[in-house]
């Protein structure tokens, strides 16, 4: 009987520990989820990672790029904004580009493997990502530009919303695949 | 004991005395360069020339090689191209950059063939009064070959023409009727 009633009051810790991490781990997940999609702003929060060159961001930051009112916002995960008037943006490209995952921990981990099995996992260690470059120029006529890396298909999303905006794009070219632009070397003699 | 004592504050009174007149050569230097009138410059976009390049590259390069101009502080001002302000700038040189040759290499290929898919880059400087007289010109190298990106080229090769632009001297600025 006593027994049987440890094992109850056991079950009961057990179900109630459960049902706390469960409740704590969707408050956080809420949490993360909410400024990826700015309903306030009216149109689609990418998320993007800052390569470099926007004013005030420091590079290779992760954060939100939205378009609110005439302006270009950039805000940080911690809550740093910065931003452009899309009348001052001259010219956005859209390109492509592999990168190898995972940063420097995969790096020297793929360097740590033994007998070339790091080769092996760089073969399926990379992923293809959109960048979008703006130009533009600031308020005393500077030019800047700005590199922002973004999963891919998503540039077209960002493109479309700054071409509504009347911005100038530059899109790359059809017909020229990119592996024969990458095997040619270029040279001005 | 005591000999020994008295040999090593010797050796010691030695070391300062002849350490002493190097250290004042190069306060002096660096006193004078600080109190020397500089020049501002401008950076010019990047000319791209005939060749087919990223526009991210471009863009890369021209920020990178402003940071490193900016920390070289060889410069009283770093202008971007088109600064309004330099119209009012009485001492400033006009820094042109040319992509002579760019080679896109690959992150993969390098990561699994160690040996190919190098970034290269190599651009030619020119420093210019704003009369177009050529006050220095550099060709200068950046490339990725081993761990990084493809765009950490430009941050090696804005790094060297950086490292050109320091240890090149300029000429000396002439006195502003301000002045």
């Amino acid at each position: 009987m006593i027994q049987t009633i440890a094992r109850q009051k056991r079950i009961s810790r057990i179900l109630a520990t459960l049902t706390l991490v469960m409740c704590s781990r969707s408050a956080l997940i809420g949490q993360n989820q909410g400024p990826a999609d700015t309903p306030n702003t009216g149109t689609t929060a990418l998320r993007v990672t800052h390569i470099l060159g926007f004013e005030g961001i420091s590079s290779n930051a992760a954060g939100d790029l939205f378009i609110q009112g005439d302006a270009l916002r950039f805000r940080k995960t911690q809550g740093v904004q910065a931003q452009i008037a899309t009348d001052l943006i001259r010219n956005v490209t859209v390109g492509e580009q592999d990168r190898q995952v995972g940063g420097v921990p995969m790096t020297l981990a793929r360097s740590a493997t033994p007998y070339g099995g790091g080769r092996v996992v760089a073969l399926f260690s990379h992923k293809k990502f959109a960048t979008v470059t703006l130009e533009y120029r600031d308020l005393n006529g500077g030019f800047h530009g700005a590199i922002f890396q973004l999963n891919k298909g998503e540039g077209q999303v960002l493109v479309s919303e700054l071409e509504a905006k009347g911005v100038h794009i530059n899109l790359p070219v059809v017909g020229v695949s990119n592996q024969n632009i990458q095997e040619s070397k270029n040279e001005v003699k | 004991m005591k000999s020994n004592r008295k040999v090593s504050s010797t050796v010691l009174m030695a070391v300062i005395l002849m350490m002493q007149p190097a250290l004042s050569i190069r306060a002096l230097a660096a006193e004078t360069r600080a109190a020397a009138p500089r020049w501002s410059v401008q950076l010019e976009k990047i000319d791209p020339a005939n060749l087919n390049i990223d526009a991210a590259f471009r863009v890369a390069i021209y920020e990178n090689l402003l940071d490193e101009v900016i920390k070289t502080k060889q410069f009283k001002q770093v202008l971007r191209d088109g600064d309004r302000n330099a119209q009012e700038l009485q001492n400033l040189v006009i820094l042109k950059t040319t992509v002579e040759s760019y080679t896109p290499g690959s992150e993969t290929r390098r990561a699994v063939t160690t040996v190919s898919g190098a970034t290269k880059l190599r651009v030619r400087n020119r420093l210019c009064t704003r009369e177009g007289q050529i006050v220095l010109e550099r060709t200068s190298d950046g490339s990725v070959r081993f761990f990084g990106g493809n765009l950490r080229a430009t941050h090696n090769l804005a790094h060297n023409v950086a490292a050109a632009l320091k240890h090149s001297t300029l000429p000396d600025v002439m006195p502003s009727v301000r002045d």
